[in-house]
């Protein structure tokens, strides 16, 4: 799939079908009790509220006339229980729509955020970031309503309208043809609107949608930004996608506020007709009580249309962020467990690669046909040219990709064929990046295992010689830290990665880069405590500092997705190849 | 209401426009009554017709096309002015947005590093996107609805006084409940909007770690973790949100009944008033027909102010980002370079506090144009503190640093700063083509300058590589490239400036020995001058500079090439040794004072 960047509208996969309002029922359904219940309510409520105007009739037609005041004011007493009934079991309704309400998008909301945890790194790698929070965020809120609410008015206007109906052709067929005769010029103006409607919609979503990707994107790299003194220039481009955002939303604007504009006139003029039928061409056949009632139904009968059609509006522009949220819900997974995927029991951390071939897009080969065997316990070094595929390597031992041909076995097992979470479960992983949650100190280290004591956390960062510092800032371990903080240098980040993936506890334990940051002496002090601990776990490191790498039981040297020699630092030293000149490199002055 | 004031103050340019966008809202809502009005006289006159004194019934039935055209016309024209109202409701509001958006999003760009050690992206996120919903809703609709209310409600009020005195009186009698429940009724929900909406924030937040930290997350194997947190703050969420609703639902109810209520005071008040003659028939239906016209704004004045104190919890954080102003500015009598600077520069007792801590003490440096200088010392000895001071990411506490013999305070910021090129050590890559992140300084730089950057940075030969070449769109952060790849495109990215002072904050860590060798003989061969500072870990990295300084303890603690720095014996001749035979030389004791 193409990479996908802020300038660029994401375009939907799939057309518009009834298929997503039917999928939102899967979620509607689940409150199938609550939803009937508050449509009984509504109709008892509308009922109620119904008694009023024929109390007044009473009133009027006889209590007043005869002056009758205990009759008036058993009436009101009437009007007053009624007003309450009715008031009391709309609130209900409420209560129970807003939960229902606040349940689905809950529901949908949880969905999404559990599909993307599903997700392979070439999802996210493939899209800014702020296009795929804006879904989890926005969208999902922009939702909530029309699942709820906007279902249960549906239903409602609907039978008012069925209602209404029954009773106009009992009154007068006439001119409840006349009524209905405006039907089929609203709904010819609906069928021309809804296709453009529709566009500005889907339009107005994939604009919001590029300006958070850039809002996220300029608010992670504002340092970069400053550096390069290109405020300016990024402000212009936030502002061209402001605007982009404002004509898309203003068509939208445009094109929708047409639909209730079309109902308001041709409801008018139906029911201006009704008086102009029912008075020129029909006085002798026609009751003047007829077309009272006639003129009232006319302007009742469109009410429901009215509401209906902004319900209607109201669902074409949610259904543009619906398609999005099922889109990524339906998003295929590629590394997921095969069907009888077995857990891996506790490994002891022999690794072994068989044949592997691996390609990030066809045709671009990143490793070629490479074989290897680790045993338990062993150190590996990976070195070479950057780009050649060390990473790759390491990653597909926790099998964040597929591989396009051959296996990796851990203690002879096919990684492909055990769990996901046993395999990454046995896995210490230090990355290049060294990402910091909001928090403390001690949560971010202890994310490496949740139920790590206090004292458990603080003896990593001891080892990894983090402690010192840690314990220099002003609230220690208890300092609050977040992403793009300055707070912490990046050696000192890569030493809280360092204490995170030790508190692991891993058999296999793959460092990438890891200590690249961190000063000679610090990371002399702290391999000096490492290498009792990786006593006994099977590790891999990718390194350029040769402190960092020669005292590795094996080293491999890659190149351009091969392994080209395999041996120990004096092995390979003897043998005068690459690693022999990469090696006098950095000696040599 | 200072946050009404703000946005009037915003609207500036607009303001006619907006305020016929309110004034069209008062006349059509005063259009609203012709047409019962026009009902009226068509039932009296022709439907019932008016009886004459000879007992014949009177219709003017001549009277009725005329009257339904103009109906249908008020129609027609009230449908009109309220399109152009919403038009201009809409295209004001998104003006509105669009400018502050502006002035929101420049003041994200220039803030200092201090502002965003104490904000979170998902915070500021929701900040420029839920908050400034609520800010445009509350422009683009909740005035017009209020102005409609009003305008209906006063009208039919004084409409209803004509009428009859006591009964407009007796329906007056209501308002002082409606306000005092809708008064208590919003001290009560704004707590609880600056509560969701500080829910809405902290859900934002943990979505986006989330997803930028979806590496470390598949790493640790988290993902139960991660949606066990995410829950937890889903939840809260929605807890927020019900709450706020069932605080709105205790009260709606009773603003519900009490405009309902309008209904029992026409039966009953003027069924008695009728009874006793002090009304007419036609008076109580016209006070029955237009009844709506006064339990409509009542009910509205709840949902207004429900969504004004929405607004107001939302407009506050908005307005705090508004005039949040950065402190590292330019000095109203700031200069600016004239063409490129030299290169030159100089710290001079340069002492500088992160907090209450001491990071730099009495730093003296001075570096002259074109030199190079590298710099090293453990973690956390203030190495990356030393290179944001020049490009004044912070400012000294006292002491001065200078570029060209002028302290960097008195220099114009952006002047400052297109003179340094800088590659960090966190690489930050845009998600866009690599040859944008290149030419990020200068977006219209021709593809063949790019590529000439590229190849200083020795990565002109893994972009072409890739299939799309320069074009290819780099993930954000540039995931889906090595590390050293990454540290190539950012060294490109700092070349492309063509600056004064190359800063080179632990750029090759990752970048492999005979890369680096390369790299470093092509910036010699730079065909511009320009001072060099390179911070490293690495020997190889600094071994051939003009001069090396190392930090330690606050302050710079040797200082010289690196044969004088070998034969000083101390730090500097440690690391050497560590680096070439390992940490056999910790064991073997060969290192000067080691601990």
């Amino acid at each position: 799939m193409a990479r996908n960047k802020y300038d660029v509208d994401e375009t939907l996969e799939t057309p518009f079908s009834l298929k997503h309002l039917k999928r939102s029922f899967i979620y509607i359904n689940k409150h199938a009790k609550k939803m009937i219940l508050a449509l009984i309510l509504s109709m008892v409520a509308v009922i109620c509220s119904l008694i009023g105007p024929f109390l007044m009739k009473i009133a009027v037609d006889t209590a007043i006339p005869n002056k009758d005041i205990h009759q008036l004011i058993s009436l009101s007493l009437i009007l007053i229980a009624s007003i309450i009934i009715s008031v009391l079991l709309s609130s209900i309704r409420s209560v129970l729509v807003s939960q229902i309400g606040q349940d689905i998008i809950f529901e949908i909301r949880q969905d999404l955020f559990e599909k993307l945890q599903k997700l392979p790194f070439s999802y996210y790698d493939s899209r800014p970031h702020g296009k795929i929070l804006v879904r989890v965020i926005q969208y999902v809120n922009s939702v909530s309503d029309l699942l709820s609410n906007g279902i249960i008015n549906f239903i409602l206007q609907l039978f008012s309208l069925v209602f209404i109906m029954v009773f106009m052709f009992i009154v007068d067929v006439k001119l409840s043809f006349v009524i209905i005769a405006g039907l089929p010029l609203f709904i010819i103006i609906m069928f021309i609107i809804k296709p453009a409607q529709r566009k500005a919609w889907q339009n107005v979503s994939s604009k919001s949608s590029n300006l958070n990707a850039y809002l996220h994107e300029s608010i992670s790299g504002v340092r970069v930004t400053q550096i390069f003194a290109r405020e300016d220039i990024n402000k212009g481009i936030y502002v061209n996608l402001s605007e982009a955002f404002r004509s898309a939303w203003m068509r939208a604007v445009y094109v929708s506020n047409l639909v209730w504009f079309s109902v308001d006139n041709i409801s008018q003029i139906v029911y201006a007709t009704i008086y102009l039928v029912g008075v020129y061409w029909s006085v002798a056949a026609i009751s003047f009580g007829t077309i009272l009632a006639m003129g009232s139904y006319a302007q009742r009968f469109w009410q429901p249309i009215n509401d209906l059609s902004n319900l209607y509006n109201n669902f074409i522009n949610t259904i543009a962020y619906l398609e999005r949220i099922f889109e990524t819900i339906d998003e295929p997974v590629d590394i997921e467990d095969v069907k009888c995927a077995i857990p891996l029991q506790q490994i002891q951390g022999n690794v072994e690669f068989r044949n592997v071939e691996f390609e990030y897009e066809p045709g671009v080969r990143v490793l070629n046909d490479t074989s290897f065997k680790v045993t338990a316990g062993e150190s590996i070094a990976l070195v070479g040219p950057t780009g050649a595929g060390k990473s790759t390597i390491v990653n597909l031992i926790s099998r964040f990709y597929n591989l396009t041909e051959g296996n990796v076995l851990i203690d002879g097992k096919d990684i492909s064929q055990v769990t996901l979470c046993s395999l990454r479960e046995q896995m210490g992983i230090m990355l290049q990046d060294s990402f910091i949650f909001s928090g403390t100190l001690i949560d971010n280290i202890r994310y490496g295992r949740l139920n790590a004591t206090d004292e458990e956390v603080i003896q990593a960062a001891k080892i990894v010689h983090a402690d010192e510092f840690i314990k220099e800032m002003q609230h220690g371990y208890s300092e609050e830290v977040n992403e793009r903080g300055s707070r912490l240098s990046q050696g000192q980040k890569q030493l809280i990665a360092f204490a995170r993936t030790l508190l692991a506890d891993p058999k296999i334990l793959i460092l990438d880069e890891a200590t690249s940051s961190i000063d000679t002496q610090t990371e002399q002090l702290l391999q000096k405590g490492l290498n009792e601990l990786l006593k006994g776990r099977t590790s891999f490191i990718i390194a350029h500092r040769l402190s960092t790498i020669r005292h590795c039981d094996r080293i491999m040297y890659i190149d351009q997705g091969r392994i080209t020699e395999v041996g120990s630092h004096d092995e390979l030293l003897a043998k005068r190849g690459a690693y022999y000149n990469l090696y006098m490199a950095q000696l040599v002055s | 209401m200072f946050q009404l004031r703000w946005i009037w103050r915003n609207l500036e340019g607009n303001k006619i426009k907006y305020s016929i966008g309110i004034l069209i809202s008062v006349v059509s809502s005063l259009i609203v009554l012709i047409n019962p009005k026009i009902m009226q006289i068509i039932t009296d006159n022709i439907i019932v017709g008016i009886k004459g004194t000879n007992g014949v019934v009177d219709r003017q039935v001549g009277m009725l096309m005329p009257l339904l055209i103009i109906m249908v016309s008020v129609t027609l024209g009230r449908a009109l002015m309220r399109y152009l109202m919403i038009i201009l409701f809409e295209q004001t509001s998104q003006t509105l947005i669009v400018k502050v958006k502006k002035r929101l999003f420049e003041n994200l760009q220039n803030q200092d590093m201090h502002f965003y050690d104490s904000y979170r992206t998902g915070d500021l996120m929701t900040r420029l996107t839920g908050d400034l919903d609520m800010v445009r809703h509350t422009v683009a609709f909740i005035v017009y609805q209020i102005t409609d209310s009003v305008t209906l409600f006063l009208a039919v009020l004084v409409y209803f006084t004509t009428v009859s005195i006591y009964m407009t009186l007796l329906i007056f009698a209501l308002t002082p409940f409606i306000f005092a429940v809708t008064y208590i009724f919003s001290k009560k929900i704004r707590p609880l909007y600056v509560d969701l909406r500080e829910r809405l924030s902290l859900l934002n937040t943990t979505a986006q770690e989330d997803i930028s930290g979806n590496r470390v997350v598949k790493a640790f194997n988290r993902e139960e973790f991660e949606i066990e947190k995410f829950t937890k703050k889903n939840d809260e969420y929605r807890k927020a949100n019900l709450k706020a609703s069932y605080m709105w639902l205790k009260f709606s109810p009773v603003i519900e009944m009490l405009a309902q209520s309008l209904t029992v005071i026409t039966v009953l008040a003027g069924g008695i008033f009728i009874i006793r003659g002090e009304l007419t028939f036609g008076d109580l239906m016209a006070f029955s027909a237009l009844s709506w016209a006064i339990s409509n704004p009542m009910r509205m004045l709840g949902i207004i102010l429900n969504d004004l104190q929405r607004f107001f919890a939302s407009s506050d954080k908005v307005i705090e980002l508004y005039y949040s102003h950065p402190t590292i500015i330019d000095r109203f009598d700031a200069t600016e370079f004239d063409g490129k600077a030299k290169g030159k520069i100089s710290f001079e007792d340069v002492t500088f506090n992160y907090g209450h801590e001491t990071i730099l003490e009495n730093i003296n440096l001075e570096i002259n144009p074109g030199e190079t200088v590298g710099i090293m010392g453990a973690t956390g000895s203030g190495k990356t503190t030393l290179i944001n001071l020049i490009a004044r990411f912070y400012d000294v506490k006292s002491g001065s640093v200078k570029l060209d013999d002028i302290d960097v305070r008195n220099i114009k910021l952006k002047s400052l700063r297109s003179n340094i090129g800088m590659a960090t050590q966190e690489v930050f890559l845009f998600s866009d083509t690599v040859d944008s992140n290149i030419a990020f300084s200068s977006p219209d730089m021709p593809e063949s300058k790019v590529q000439e950057y590229a190849k200083v940075a020795d990565a002109h030969g893994f972009i072409t590589r890739m299939k799309e070449g320069y074009d290819t769109i780099i993930g954000e952060r540039g995931v889906g490239l090595s590390g050293g790849q990454k540290q190539r495109l950012a060294l490109a990215r700092a070349l492309a400036v063509r600056p004064s002072v190359l800063i080179l904050d632990d750029t090759t860590s990752a970048v492999d020995m005979e890369t680096e060798k390369y790299i470093q003989q092509k910036l010699g061969e730079l065909d511009f001058t320009c001072t060099k500072i390179i911070i490293a870990q690495r020997i190889s990295s600094v071994k051939n500079a003009d001069k090396i300084i190392i930090l330690g303890n606050k302050k710079i603690i040797e200082q010289g090439t690196h044969d004088e720095l070998i034969a000083m014996h101390g730090y500097y001749y440690n690391i050497n040794l560590l680096q070439q035979q390992g940490y056999n030389a910790l064991e073997e004791g060969e290192l000067i004072g080691a601990q």
